[in-house]
Order: structure tokens, then C-alpha cells, then sequence
């Protein structure tokens, strides 16, 4: 059976580099954008099955690249979990009316966000 | 006039003083005339009097000289001497009435009445001859006698006393027409002077009333444009009295509150002009915090990530030895992060950038996860950690569940921290229209003396506790502004060496009281 596969964008090589490990030991496959432009551009060219997406991304914030991978019919039901290191109050809200499926604060737990994944999105 | 009043260079109790004093002059001369009119019109009436007087007894002359007639021609008719008698007593009576007379009139009247005595002392010859006569029986010779003398000789007195009697009249008619002249003289007078006393009581009152009324107008137009906030003008009087400094003083202050507010307006435009700047630091820094915290938290997720996975095992197996020194880089990351999401919601709540997320939520799940999340420190510590939710609360309750958490597990978490032995308890009751929660301990307590400093910024009770109990010293602090918030209010009571108490208690519906 074919991977499932996760697309990771995320500015910080070292964030990124957690993700890549913790999915190292599942049958997922992970590709990986830094800016939200490469991100998008990623999602369209190949749509993955889920997708990360960090807020405070250079050139278009996470939420941003959200609202318009949800317009394009190409990407538009993609899951998408959008992940903040802002603990305001009302990003949640915020992650929700962008489009998200689901939300996570930084710092998450690698042990958590594998749940969330494969809750969204099961390895088999 | 008015101007001219207004003008006069003296004070507004002098012009007064003149305008009543120019009245009451002329009242007072009005007063002196009218005295001297009735004093003049009385001896004018007493000289009429006595005129009148002097015709009388002109009159009963010349009555009395007609009853002496009269009797002699009785006395002549019965042929009795006796009736020549009654002519002795009404001569008596002529005299009588002739000698009053004589006293009380002027000059040519005298000389008049010298001659009516002497031509009545020749009649009263004649008179007793007659007598003789008519004693003696000669008839004849007495009644030729009578109108031979006596007859032509009464007349002729009898003229004479008409005379007088006309002239008393004419002079008594006189002084009538002259008494009356003067009484309609002194009417007109007096009149006139009433009615100039009046226009002059009414025009003065009118001319210095307007004199005092003008400038008390441009007062109230001139002070209605400085409340409207018009400063600066000035207000211009013709008064050189009160009214005038008055004026005066009213045109100084209006220049100084001009002066006043335009200094004002300056310093509040450079009071706007900094509080911008200050605004825009604030923002800066809050900005600034925020990203930091954004910067902390990238590393630390990293820091925390790897330090789980290799606990995880995701590396391979972990020797024993390092499982301790990987739990104590956990622990302390998670202290780090704790403290840059502190530092973070303070500098919100202080830029006023904090807002709540008020929606529904209830109090079971809120003392439920607070004693979920603590109750391994509490079994590590072996403390007895113990929840109480009242019943009376409602099912469903406004407030932002997320901070409501937050505050309950910052006292909780304290509390387990500062209590070596014994238990705490958590607990939420309904006061009212507000939900208490609780939290109970049997910890170190709290010294009086540093109760009041608890809840404000980077101070904990004691540096020394700091450093065995470790904590930020800002919790209570996010705290409390989270509790005030939501229209709550926080209090502590403790004893030293015995336990805390700290409550805090906010509106059972949080938005309806944000909203009030």
C-alpha cells in the first residue's frame, strides 16, 4: 500500500527536523516546505494527505496560505493542522475561520502531535 | 444721559445718593412753599374775619339808627316819653357798636365815624328835647322838631353808615378775590411741583437704573462667551464707577484664562503628542515581548522535542543513568516555557491588548482538570489534594474558561508547593450572584506583613522562599488581573506555619458584569 503522505511547512530547520525523525519510525512520508509560497506551491503541485502548517512562516503566514489552499479546489479538503507559538487566546478561533482541521501550540509534545496525525489521518 | 451717568467718574453709591438727594430737595421746597402759602392765606382769612367783622357792626349801626327812628316816631304817634327811653338803650347799643368799629378800621374810616358820633350826639339833643317836649304836652312843636331836625339829621347819619358799610363791603369783596387768587395760585404751584418731582424721581431712576442695568448686560454677554470657552475678549463699559473696575477686572481675567488656555492647549497637544509616543513604545515593547516570546518558544519547542523523544526512546534504548539528567531537562524547559508564557500574557494585560474569551463553561470541569493536572505533584509529594464543587452552582456559567483554569491552577499549584505536609483542598461555592473558588492548604502560611505585597509583580513573600520553592513571582500577579477582569475580586488569609486561604470570586455570568 502506497504511504500516506504529510506535508510539513515550517521555517525552522531544527522543528523540522524533530518532525522528520518522529515520522522516521512510521509508514508516513513526509515532505517538507519553508515559507508559506513553497508551501502552497507543494500542496498544488502534488496534494499531500495531511498537511502541518506553522503560523509564522516568512513571506505568507500559515493562516494566510490556509485561506488560500482552501480556495483552490485542488487542495480544498486537505486536513490541515495549524500549528502556533503564540498562546493567545482566540488563535484557536482564529486557526478555525482560516480553515484549519485542527490546532496545536507550540511547544507541542512529538508524542502528542503523532496522535493528532494519526487520528486525522490513520497510517494505514 | 445714560452714557453721561454712566460716565461720571465717582461711585455707584454717590450717584445714588445725588439722585435721592435731588428729590428730596425738591420735595423739601415743595414743603416750605405750601407752608408759607397756608401761612400767608391764613392771616389773609383772619384779615377777612375781621372785615367781615366791622360790616357787621356797621350794619347794627345802621340798624340801630333805624330802631332810634323808628321809636321817636312811636314815641310821637302813643305820645309817651317812655318810649324815648328804649331810644337811650339802643343809643347805648349804637355807641357800643360805633366805638368797636372806630377801633378796628383805617384812617379815613375814622374820620368818617368821628362825624357819625357827633352827628348822633346832636340827634340825642334833639331826641331829649323831644322828650321835653312830649312830657310837657307840646305835641305839635315835638313832632315839628322830629321832621324838621331829627329826621333830616338821622338820614343824613344814616347815609354816612351806609357809606362805611359800602366800603367794608368793597374791601371785604377784595380780599375774597385776592384769597381766592392765591389759593388757585398755590394749587397750580404745588401741582407743578409735584409733577416735576415725579418726572425727576422717575427719569432719574430710569437714567441711573440703565446706567447700572448696561454694564451688568455686557457683563452677562461677555462671561456667557467665556463659559461657551470664547477667552480673551473684552467687555467695554461707558461706567467709570464699580462697574467699571468691575469691568475692568472681568476683561484682565478674561486675558489671563486665554493666556491660561493657550498655554493649556499647548501643553495638552505636547501631553497628546508624548502620550502617542508613549503608546507607540508600549506597543513597541509589547510587540517586542511578543516575538520574543515567538523566538524563546521556537528553540524551546525544539528543546522539549528532542528531550521527549529521546526519553521516547525514538533514538534507541536509554541508559538508567541518563533517564535522571533527561527528566531534570524536561522540568526545567517546562519551567522556562511557563515563564515566557507569564511574561508574555503580563505585558498583554498591561498593553490592555489582553481580552477575555468569555463563553460558557462549568465549574466541575474546571476544578477537574486543575486537580488532573496537579494530582502527580500531589501523590509525589504524598499530600492529601482534595476538590469540592457546590451543587447550587449552575450547570452552565459565563467566563473565559481557559483564564478561570489558568488562575485556579496557579493558586493550586502554589499551594502544593509551599505545603510540605498535610493536604489541599480546592474548592468552588456560589455566593449569590458570584462563584467562589477556593484553595486550601496547610503550608508554610504567610507573615501579615507580606500579605498586602503578594499579588503584585515579581514579589514573593520571602527572597529566601524563592530560592527553596522556585517560581516566578508573577502568577499571582496574571492572577489577580485575570479575576479583575471578569469583574472578580482575589483576597488571602493566613496564618504563619498553619495554611492559607486564598479565594477568589467572580460573577456567576462574567460578561453581563463586563458588559454593566
Amino acid at each position: 500500500m502506497k504511504p500516506k503522505t504529510i506535508l510539513y511547512v515550517e521555517d525552522n530547520e531544527f522543528n523540522r527536523k524533530i518532525v522528520r525523525q518522529l515520522l522516521a519510525q512510521t509508514n508516513y512520508r513526509l515532505r517538507e516546505a519553508t515559507d508559506g509560497e513553497m508551501g502552497i506551491a507543494a500542496a498544488q503541485q502534488e496534494p499531500p494527505d495531511l498537511i502541518l502548517m506553522d503560523v509564522q512562516l516568512p513571506k505568507i503566514t500559515g493562516l494566510e496560505a490556509t485561506r488560500r489552499l482552501r480556495s483552490d479546489p485542488r487542495t480544498a479538503t486537505i486536513p490541515i493542522i495549524v500549528i502556533t507559538s503564540y498562546a493567545l487566546s482566540g488563535d484557536a478561533q482564529k486557526a478555525k475561520d482560516a480553515g484549519a482541521t485542527g490546532y496545536l501550540a507550540k511547544p507541542y509534545s512529538p508524542r502528542d502531535l503523532l496522535a493528532r496525525i494519526r487520528e486525522i489521518l490513520p497510517e494505514q | 444721559m445714560v452714557r453721561w451717568v454712566a460716565g461720571v467718574r465717582t461711585s455707584v453709591y454717590f450717584k445714588l445718593l445725588v439722585a435721592f438727594l435731588i428729590v428730596t430737595a425738591l420735595l423739601l421746597v415743595m414743603g416750605a412753599f405750601s407752608v408759607h402759602t397756608v401761612h400767608s392765606m391764613s392771616r389773609q382769612s383772619e384779615l377777612l374775619d375781621r372785615t367781615h367783622q366791622r360790616v357787621e357792626w356797621a350794619q347794627q349801626i345802621h340798624h340801630s339808627l333805624a330802631m332810634q327812628m323808628h321809636l321817636t316816631a312811636m314815641a310821637l304817634l302813643v305820645r309817651d316819653e317812655a318810649a324815648i327811653g328804649s331810644i337811650l338803650r339802643e343809643n347805648n347799643r349804637f355807641n357800643e357798636a360805633l366805638a368797636r368799629l372806630e377801633l378796628a378800621v383805617d384812617d379815613p374810616d375814622r374820620a368818617a365815624i368821628r362825624r357819625i358820633r357827633s352827628g348822633q350826639e346832636e340827634a340825642m339833643a334833639i331826641v331829649a328835647d323831644i322828650a321835653n317836649l312830649i312830657r310837657d304836652g307840646h305835641f305839635a312843636e315835638a313832632t315839628k322838631l322830629h321832621s324838621s331836625r331829627e329826621d333830616p339829621l338821622y338820614r343824613s347819619i344814616d347815609s354816612q353808615v351806609y357809606q362805611v358799610v359800602q366800603r367794608e363791603n368793597a374791601q371785604m369783596e377784595t380780599l375774597r378775590r385776592s384769597l381766592q387768587e392765591a389759593n388757585q395760585r398755590s394749587l397750580i404751584v404745588m401741582g407743578a411741583f409735584a409733577a416735576l418731582s415725579v418726572l425727576l424721581a422717575l427719569g432719574g431712576g430710569f437714567v441711573i437704573s440703565w446706567a447700572l442695568i448696561l454694564p451688568v448686560h455686557a457683563a452677562h454677554a461677555f462671561l456667557s462667551d467665556l463659559a461657551a470657552g470664547r477667552f480673551g475678549a473684552s467687555v467695554t463699559v461707558a461706567n467709570r464707577d464699580e462697574f467699571g473696575e468691575l469691568a475692568t477686572q472681568l476683561s484682565a481675567t478674561s486675558k489671563e484664562l486665554a493666556r491660561l488656555d493657550a498655554e493649556q492647549r499647548r501643553s495638552a497637544g505636547d501631553l497628546a503628542e508624548l502620550n502617542a509616543k508613549l503608546q507607540q513604545a508600549s506597543k513597541a515593547k509589547s510587540d517586542f515581548l511578543a516575538n520574543m516570546s515567538h523566538e524563546l518558544r521556537t528553540p524551546l519547542n525544539a528543546i522539549l522535542g528532542f528531550t521527549e523523544m529521546l526519553k521516547d526512546g525514538l533514538y534507541g534504548p536509554v541508559a538508567e543513568d541518563f533517564r535522571e539528567p533527561l527528566a531534570d531537562i524536561e522540568t526545567n524547559g517546562k519551567h522556562l516555557l511557563h515563564l515566557i508564557n507569564d511574561v508574555l500574557d503580563l505585558s498583554k494585560i498591561e498593553a490592555g491588548r489582553m481580552e477575555l474569551a468569555v463563553s460558557e463553561y462549568s465549574a466541575s470541569e474546571i476544578v477537574s482538570t486543575v486537580r488532573a493536572s496537579l494530582r502527580s505533584l500531589a501523590d509525589e509529594k504524598r499530600l492529601d489534594f482534595r476538590a469540592a464543587v457546590d451543587d447550587s452552582l449552575p450547570e452552565v456559567m459565563y467566563g473565559d474558561a481557559k483564564r478561570i483554569t489558568q488562575c485556579l491552577l496557579n493558586l493550586a499549584s502554589n499551594a502544593l508547593k509551599f505545603t510540605r505536609q498535610g493536604g489541599v483542598t480546592i474548592r468552588a461555592e456560589r455566593h449569590g450572584d458570584f462563584v467562589r473558588y477556593s484553595v486550601l492548604d496547610t503550608g508554610i502560611g504567610i507573615p501579615a506583613d507580606q500579605l498586602e505585597v503578594l499579588f503584585t509583580e515579581f514579589k514573593q513573600g520571602d527572597a529566601a522562599i524563592t530560592r527553596e520553592f522556585g517560581g516566578t513571582g508573577l502568577g499571582l500577579s496574571i492572577t489577580k488581573k485575570f479575576v479583575e477582569m471578569h469583574g472578580g475580586r482575589i483576597w488571602v488569609e493566613s496564618k504563619l506555619n498553619e495554611g492559607s486561604a486564598f479565594h477568589f470570586a467572580i460573577p456567576l455570568n462574567a460578561h453581563i458584569a463586563a458588559a454593566a
